[in-house]
C-alpha cells in the first residue's frame, strides 16, 4: 500500500502552522476581547450537610441560571457530621466551598476565627426585613449577622390516627400524663413477652448529640433547660433540678416500669412509617419520609405535649443558615445566588421538596397546607406554643454528645427503676459533666 | 637505661609491623566483601533498587512518618483545629486523659476487645489451616470462602452485620429461634454489644490469618514429618514438636499484625453505633473511636494527638513484648 503524492495546490506544514498561529492570536486578541466573560459565567462550589437538599439546590440553581447564563453549581453532600468535619478542616486552609449550610454552633467558630465575614449592610438589611427578630438574634455573633437563614428544624409529635382509634383514644395527647395513658393502651406485647408495637418511640440507643436533643423534648416541657445563661453571659447546667429528675424518671418509667417502649424494637421515622410505633417526636422532614415509604398512613401532627395542664407547650426551633465563605473568590455571585435562594417561592419550595420548614416571613403556605395539612404545626404553630432553641456556643455539640454517651445507659439501668434517689444521683453526675465541659471552655458561671 | 634505649627501635618496628599487618588484613577483608557482596553489577542493582524505592519511601515519609511526628508535637499543644492560636500546654493533655472517664472506658473496652479478637482469630485459624493444608478437592473452595470477608470492604460488611444482629429481623436471632433459643439484643444490650463486635471482627480477620498459616505450613519440609512418622510420632506429636516450632515466625507475625489491627479498630464500631437502632456508644467505645470524636467531632486536635501517642506507645509495647517472648522461647528451644 502506497500513499498518494500530495498535490501541489495543498498548503505546506509551515504555512499551516502560520495560519493556525494567526487564528489563535486573532481569537485571543480579537474575538476574546470583543466578548468579555459575563459576571454570571461562574461555577459555585456548594457544600451541604443534608443530602435531601440536593434536588432543592439543583432546582433553584437551574431556575437562577435561566436569568444568569453560564451559572452552575458543584454540589457536595455528605452526612451532617461528616459535613461539619470537612468544613472544619477545609475552611482554615482556604480549600472550602463558596457556599455552605451549617448549624450556628459551627458557624460561630468560623466567625470567631475570622473565616466568615459579617454580613454587608445590604444583606443585613435584607435579613432584618424578612425574618423574625428571633431568627436574626440566633444568627448574630457579637452584634453582627452572619449568613442568610435557609431552613428551620421544628419538633412536634406524630401520632398514628388508626392506632389511636383502635385503642379507643380520642385525639392526640395534650399532656405527658395523657401520652403515657395512650401509649399503655396502644403498646402490643406478644405471648412471649416481646414488644411488637411500641406506644411511643423515644430515642433510647446509639450515640451522638441527637440523643440529648430528644431528652430535651421532655426536659423543656418539664421546666428545665439543658444549659442556662447567666446575666454575665456565662453558662451552667439547667437540669440538676426537679425538672431534670422528672425528665429522666419519665424515660426510665417508659422503658422499665410502664414498658411502652424498648431499645430492642424498631425506632424513629422508619418505625412510625412502618406502623410499629404509635407516637414519635420529630421534625417536619418525617412527613416527606412517610409520603415516600407509606403514603396511605393515616397520621396527624400535634405539638409535643405539655408537662401538665398548667404548663406551656414547648417546641424546639433550630434555625439553619447558609453562608458564603470568607475566602470565596466568587463572593458577589454567591451572595446574589443566596438572595435568590431565599425568595418566598424558593423558601416554600424547600418545605415542599424536602419537608424541612422554612422561617421566612411573607410566605403563602395555603397551597402546601391544602395538599399536606400535617405541615400546619410546623409552619404555623399554635400561638400558645413557646419556642426554645440551641444556645449558640461553640461547645454545645460536645455538651450534648457527652451527655448522650451516658443517657442510653441510664434509661435501661435497673437500679434507677422506682428509685428517685438514684435518679437524682445520676442527674447530678450528668450535670457535673456538663459544667466541667463549660469550665474547660472557659464559659462556666453561675451569676 | 641503655637496654630500654636499645629495645625502643625494636618495639616501634614491631608496632609498625602489627599495624601494617592489620591494614593488610582489613584491606583483604574489604576486598573480599566487595567481591562477595558488592560486585560492580550488584552495585548497579542496589542503586536501581533504592532509586526505584525512593518515590515510595518519600511518599510513605510524607503521609505516614511526618503526620506521626506531627502528632507527637501536637500532643503538647492545645489546638482546637479552627482556632489559629495553639498554646503550648506541656503534658496537660496527657494528665487530662488520665482523668477522662471516656478515655479510661475506651481503654478498658480496647483491652477486652483486642486480646479477645487476637486469641480467638489465631486459635480458630490455626486448626483450620492445618485442616485445609491437606490437598483435598474442596480445599481451594474453602480457602476462598474464608478469605472473602478479608477482601470485602469493612463499611458494607459492618452494615450487613448490623442487620444480622438486628433483634427483630436479624439472621442470627432467626437461627436461634429455629433451635428454640430466645432472641438476643446483640447490639442494643450494653453487656453484649462489645462481644458482638468481637465475633464480627474475628469473622473478618480469620481468613487473613488462615492464609498466613497455610503458607507457613506448606513451607515446612515434608522430610521432617516423614521422619517423625517413621519414629512413630502421632498426629498431635507431629504438630506439637515439628509443625508448631517451625510455624513460630508465622505465628509471631499473625499475632503482631492481629494485635495492631485490633488495637486500632474503628470502622465497625463507628458504623454499628450509628442510628437509633445501634449499639450504645459507651458500651463499645474503643480508643480509636474516642480519638476520632475528640479530633473531628469536638475538634480538640491536641488532646486527640496525645491520645494517639498513648495508643501508639501501647501498641509498640505489646509488639515488643510479643517479640521478646518469641525470642526467649526460641532461645529456650535452641539452648
Amino acid at each position: 500500500m502506497t500513499s498518494k503524492p500530495r498535490s501541489g495546490k495543498g498548503v505546506d506544514r509551515r504555512t499551516a502552522l502560520k495560519l493556525a498561529a494567526g487564528a489563535g492570536l486573532a481569537s485571543a486578541g480579537g474575538f476574546g476581547f470583543a466578548r468579555p466573560a459575563k459576571a454570571a459565567d461562574v461555577t459555585l462550589n456548594v457544600w451541604t450537610g443534608y443530602p435531601e437538599l440536593v434536588p432543592y439546590y439543583k432546582a433553584v440553581a437551574d431556575e437562577y441560571a435561566k436569568t444568569h447564563a453560564g451559572f452552575k453549581i458543584n454540589l457536595l453532600s455528605t452526612s451532617l457530621r461528616e459535613h461539619e468535619q470537612k468544613l472544619s478542616a477545609a475552611m482554615p486552609t482556604g480549600t472550602g466551598p463558596d457556599i455552605f449550610d451549617v448549624g450556628a454552633n459551627i458557624s460561630i467558630k468560623f466567625a470567631g476565627a475570622n473565616l466568615l465575614k459579617p454580613n454587608s449592610a445590604e444583606i443585613d438589611q435584607y435579613m432584618k426585613a424578612n425574618w423574625s427578630k428571633y431568627t436574626i438574634d440566633f444568627l448574630s455573633f457579637k452584634g453582627k449577622t452572619y449568613g442568610i437563614p435557609l431552613l428551620e428544624g421544628r419538633a412536634a409529635m406524630y401520632w398514628n390516627k388508626a392506632m389511636f382509634k383502635e385503642a379507643g383514644v380520642n385525639g392526640p395527647p395534650t399532656t405527658f400524663g395523657e401520652l403515657i395513658e395512650a401509649a399503655q393502651k396502644i403498646v402490643k406485647i406478644d405471648s412471649t413477652g416481646k414488644m411488637t408495637r411500641s406506644g411511643i418511640s423515644m430515642r433510647l440507643s446509639g450515640q451522638g448529640s441527637g440523643i440529648t436533643e430528644k431528652f430535651r423534648f421532655v426536659l423543656e416541657p418539664a421546666g428545665g433547660k439543658f444549659i442556662e445563661e447567666t446575666k454575665s453571659g456565662k453558662w451552667h447546667n439547667g437540669y440538676d433540678n426537679e425538672a431534670g429528675r422528672n425528665a429522666l424518671q419519665l424515660y426510665v418509667d417508659i422503658v422499665q416500669k410502664l414498658k411502652v417502649d424498648d431499645p430492642k424494637v424498631p425506632h424513629d421515622a422508619d418505625a412510625f412509617a412502618n406502623g410499629t410505633t404509635a407516637m414519635l417526636f420529630r421534625e417536619a422532614w418525617v412527613i416527606g419520609e412517610i409520603q415516600k415509604k407509606s403514603p396511605t398512613l393515616d397520621f396527624g401532627v400535634a405539638p409535643i405535649p405539655r408537662w401538665d395542664a398548667k404548663s406551656p407547650y414547648k417546641m424546639l426551633v433550630q434555625p439553619w443558615a447558609v453562608y458564603v465563605s470568607g475566602k470565596s473568590k466568587n463572593e458577589a455571585a454567591s451572595w446574589d445566588f443566596l438572595k435568590f435562594l431565599s425568595q418566598p417561592n424558593n423558601a416554600r419550595l424547600i418545605t415542599e421538596m424536602t419537608g424541612w420548614g422554612c422561617n421566612r416571613q411573607g410566605v403563602d403556605w395555603t397551597p402546601l397546607l391544602k395538599k399536606t395539612p400535617q405541615f400546619e404545626v410546623f409552619v404555623q404553630p399554635p400561638k400558645d406554643v413557646q419556642t426554645f432553641s440551641d444556645p449558640v456556643i461553640a461547645v454545645f455539640d460536645e455538651l450534648e454528645s457527652r451527655a448522650a454517651d451516658k443517657l442510653p445507659g441510664l434509661y435501661v439501668d435497673s437500679s434507677l427503676n422506682g428509685n428517685p434517689a438514684k435518679v437524682a444521683e445520676a442527674i447530678k453526675a450528668l450535670a457535673a459533666q456538663t459544667d466541667s465541659i463549660l469550665k474547660t471552655a472557659g464559659i462556666y458561671g453561675t451569676s | 637505661m641503655s637496654a630500654p634505649m636499645q629495645d625502643a627501635p625494636n618495639s616501634i618496628a614491631i608496632a609498625e609491623g602489627r599495624q601494617r599487618d592489620l591494614h593488610a588484613r582489613l584491606r583483604r577483608a574489604y576486598l573480599a566483601w566487595v567481591d562477595m557482596y558488592v560486585s560492580r553489577g550488584q552495585w548497579r542493582v542496589m542503586t536501581f533498587c533504592y532509586l526505584a524505592l525512593l518515590p515510595v519511601l518519600v511518599l510513605f515519609g510524607y503521609v505516614r512518618v511526618l503526620p506521626t511526628i506531627n502528632a507527637f508535637i501536637l500532643s503538647v499543644y492545645k489546638w482546637e483545629l479552627i482556632d489559629p492560636i495553639r498554646p503550648f500546654v506541656g503534658l496537660d493533655n496527657y494528665w487530662g486523659l488520665l482523668e477522662d472517664e471516656n478515655f479510661l472506658l475506651a481503654l478498658k473496652n480496647t483491652l477486652i476487645f483486642s486480646p479477645s479478637v487476637v486469641v480467638a482469630s489465631t486459635l480458630l485459624s490455626l486448626p483450620l489451616a492445618l485442616f485445609l493444608a491437606r490437598k483435598g478437592k474442596l480445599s481451594v473452595v474453602y480457602q476462598t470462602i474464608y478469605f472473602l470477608p478479608v477482601i470485602t470492604p469493612l463499611v458494607p460488611v459492618s452494615i450487613a452485620w448490623k442487620w444480622i444482629y438486628d433483634y427483630n429481623y436479624g439472621l442470627l436471632n432467626y437461627g436461634l429461634s429455629l433451635v428454640g433459643l430466645p432472641a438476643v439484643a446483640w447490639l442494643t444490650d450494653a453487656d453484649i454489644a462489645l462481644w458482638a463486635l468481637v465475633i464480627m471482627s474475628v469473622w473478618k480477620h480469620l481468613g487473613q490469618n488462615l492464609v498466613f498459616f497455610l503458607v507457613g505450613i506448606r513451607n515446612i519440609p515434608s522430610v521432617y514429618l516423614e521422619a517423625a512418622m517413621i519414629d512413630g510420632a502421632d498426629a498431635w506429636q507431629q504438630f506439637r514438636y515439628i509443625t508448631l516450632p517451625l510455624l513460630r515466625p508465622i505465628l509471631l507475625f499473625v499475632v503482631v499484625t492481629s494485635t495492631i489491627n485490633a488495637f486500632t479498630v474503628f470502622t465497625q464500631v463507628y458504623v454499628m453505633t450509628l442510628g437509633s437502632q445501634a449499639a450504645p456508644g459507651q458500651a463499645v467505645r474503643v480508643i480509636a473511636l474516642d480519638i476520632y470524636y475528640n479530633a473531628f467531632q469536638y475538634l480538640h486536635m491536641g488532646y486527640a494527638s496525645a491520645e494517639s501517642v498513648l495508643l501508639f506507645i501501647m501498641v509498640l509495647a505489646f509488639t515488643i513484648i510479643q517479640f521478646r517472648l518469641a525470642r526467649s522461647q526460641k532461645e529456650g528451644l535452641d539452648g
